[in-house]
């Protein structure tokens, strides 16, 4: 089975559409409208690409799935292929679901100096998994990070939007047991909101909750 | 010589991220200056006062301000790069978080001295916090009309965007920056002189300024006092101050502002001095630059000239202190890691260099090196330094041959010994999963 035909008047080779899925659009109405202010920032629809992944990864809950970058594909007029592209090429879109909350532990220079490993070998220990893994009840997925740059702050750790600094061996197991009691879904990032103008005079939420501590 | 806040000044004012206190400081002066100035006149100011990217790479500023065309064929983007990714450097984002306005009044200074009419500011993903920051401060310039149609009645528009990355080092590079701001994979692209400079066919090969967020900071300086003073301080052909970010073994890891010609040592003693051992080694620029050992950095003054003529460079200010204790074969393997992780995979001396000297370094470090290592490292090094698409390649290379350089014998002693000449934490113990239930869905 080919999956091209040869056209001789032509001479080219037409693929054949790929099958992508589709289990219907799940864009919101406010993402769709989001989107479209987006991009107007640029003069051509491409260069929206990173932003409407950011929004994707949103509205389909925390991961791309093909269907995902198949919608993004369609509204922004790509193939499905230049969008997969992109999204495989940067380590923040998650191509695989994710747990709950994604423990990212900055594992570079100064904070590998400083203990990362003994941190990264403690939450294996307690999780039960290994780097990348995600635990069985989908709650933790443990990954190693290339400098997350608050190398002041040493060791980081990255949840979802925040950043935990000051994080050692002693301490680093009260910050699961934090997470494990917290409501939230923490894997997805702000960074899809940001780009959006808000509306002037209306008070900016979502920036002021951080916990990471204050350098020196 | 020695600490000068300068860009830095009013970073522990309290509410300085709001646009009414940052006025009330003097914020906004330097574009209310700019907004009555000629173009020219702006391009001259930054030229009389020496300023150099603070990027890593030191260009003069000036150069690229003036190099974009005169004329109006084309539309001009005036880019910021605040994909901050070289481990060790948080200046930028210390910038971005307490003093955005700083960021964005210089960003409309360009924008003003370049004709150009859109903006973008290109964060990388993980730096949600700043961003909210500088959100909040375009939305407050919007309101105040310094950003928008006709700025201050100069009858220029400029529009200020945020374009969020998703987590490259090799988008802080500036032509992989741009192709990932027109939406494609960070790859970069070929350069001067195999094409044109950014400053003539950039973003959507129109005319693009691309400078990073401390250039921006340093250019709004000089604008709101003056180009002399500026020039007055550091050396004759370093001037100013330079942002360093201190970390690793020292005793109050922060950003420190010192004046250009402050001796690498008297930073150390600003930061509270070495902490667990004695002074080893400084990374002086963040992980691409080479190693100094200590008795290196008695002869090293922070600026270019001078890291230079040593044998490194100033690079983006990641200043790393190592203790007595750091195994820099173990360190070196994990910058190795690091540049393998993050090339881009475009070009085969990069992609598959950076691969064989994590292999030869991971194998030293394991213990199973072979004798000749050495030897082969600095080989495939000659190979990928200067061979590749961009700076990746050059700067997986110069920390393994800095390091070589200085520390032979503790390369030398791994191979014959097969084991640390210091005993280091870096050596990850092997634990297996408690729990192999709970283990079920690991990759």
């Amino acid at each position: 089975m080919t999956s091209t035909s040869y056209n001789a008047l032509t001479d080219t080779f037409i693929p054949k559409p790929l099958e992508t899925p589709s289990d219907g659009d799940r864009f919101s109405d406010a993402a769709i409208a989001e989107l479209e202010e987006i991009v107007t920032h640029y003069p051509e629809r491409k260069a929206a690409c990173l932003p409407a992944l950011w929004l994707a990864q949103r509205e389909y809950g925390g991961s791309l799935t093909p269907a995902a970058i198949r919608e993004v594909a369609e509204r922004l007029q790509l193939s499905y292929t230049e969008v997969e592209g992109v999204a495989s090429f940067y380590t923040m879109y998650n191509l695989k679901p994710r747990g709950r909350h994604h423990l990212e532990v900055c594992t570079c220079l100064t904070c590998a100096l400083l203990g990362a490993y003994d941190i990264v070998h403690r939450y294996e220990h307690e999780l039960g998994v290994s780097i990348g893994g995600t635990t069985a009840d989908g709650e933790f997925t443990l990954s190693e990070a290339e400098c997350l740059n608050y190398c002041g702050g040493a060791t980081v750790i990255q949840v979802g939007d925040k950043y935990f600094t000051g994080v050692t061996p002693d301490n680093c197991l009260s910050l699961i047991e934090e997470l494990r009691k917290s409501n939230e879904f923490t894997p997805a990032h702000l960074a899809d909101s940001i780009v959006k103008i808000q509306t002037p005079g209306a008070s900016v939420t979502g920036g002021g909750s951080f916990t990471s501590q204050d350098l020196i | 010589m020695a600490i000068l806040n300068l860009l830095l000044e009013h970073r522990d004012v309290p509410g300085i991220t709001n646009i009414d206190v940052w006025e009330a400081h003097g914020g906004y002066d330097g574009l209310k200056r700019a907004a009555s100035s000629e173009r020219q006149t702006i391009v001259d100011e930054i030229k009389a006062s020496g300023l150099r990217g603070r990027g890593g790479a030191g260009f003069p500023t000036w150069i690229k301000w003036n190099g974009l065309p005169k004329n109006y064929d084309q539309p001009h983007y005036v880019l910021c790069n605040a994909d901050e990714g070289e481990p060790g450097t948080f200046k930028d984002r210390e910038m971005l978080l307490k003093l955005p306005h700083a960021v964005v009044e210089g960003i409309i200074i360009a924008g003003l001295a370049t004709y150009s009419k859109v903006g973008y500011i290109y964060i990388r993903g993980e730096y949600t916090e700043p961003a909210w920051q500088v959100r909040k401060a375009i939305d407050q310039a919007y309101q105040k009309g310094y950003l928008g149609k006709n700025i201050l009645g100069t009858g220029h528009d400029f529009d200020l965007y945020i374009h969020m990355g998703a987590g490259s080092y090799e988008c802080g590079e500036e032509s992989a920056l741009m192709s990932s701001l027109m939406g494609e994979r960070g790859n970069p692209r070929l350069k001067f002189p195999h094409a044109p400079l950014p400053t003539v066919a950039g973003v959507w090969q129109s005319p693009t300024l691309i400078n990073n967020v401390e250039t921006y900071c340093a250019a709004r300086w000089i604008l709101a006092n003056s180009a002399e003073k500026y020039a007055s301080y550091g050396t004759e052909r370093s001037k100013g101050t330079k942002i360093m970010s201190v970390s690793g073994h020292i005793a109050r890891p922060g950003n420190y502002e010192v004046e250009m010609g402050t001796p690498l040592m008297e930073l150390i003693r600003e930061a509270g001095g070495v902490i667990n051992g004695r002074l080893k080694a400084v990374i002086p620029g963040g992980s691409s630059v080479q190693i100094k050992t200590a008795e290196d950095c008695e002869k090293i003054n922070l600026d270019y000239e001078s890291c230079g003529a040593n044998g490194t460079l100033l690079g983006s200010g990641g200043f790393m202190v190592f203790n007595d204790l750091t195994d820099i074969v173990q360190l070196m393997k994990r910058t190795a890691e690091f540049y393998m992780h993050e090339s881009c995979g475009k070009c085969t001396p990069c992609r598959e260099g950076t691969r064989w000297m994590f292999k030869v370094m991971d194998r030293i470090a394991s213990g199973s090196g072979q004798q000749g290592d050495i030897e082969l490292l600095l080989s495939i090094a000659s190979q990928v330094d200067g061979r590749s698409y961009c700076g990746l390649g050059d700067a997986a290379c110069w920390p393994i041959v800095g390091a070589i350089k200085a520390f032979r014998s503790e390369f030398e002693y791994w191979i014959e010994h097969k084991c640390s000449p210091v005993g280091s934490r870096f050596v990850p113990p092997q634990v297996e999963p408690v729990n192999p239930t709970l283990a079920l869905t690991a990759k």
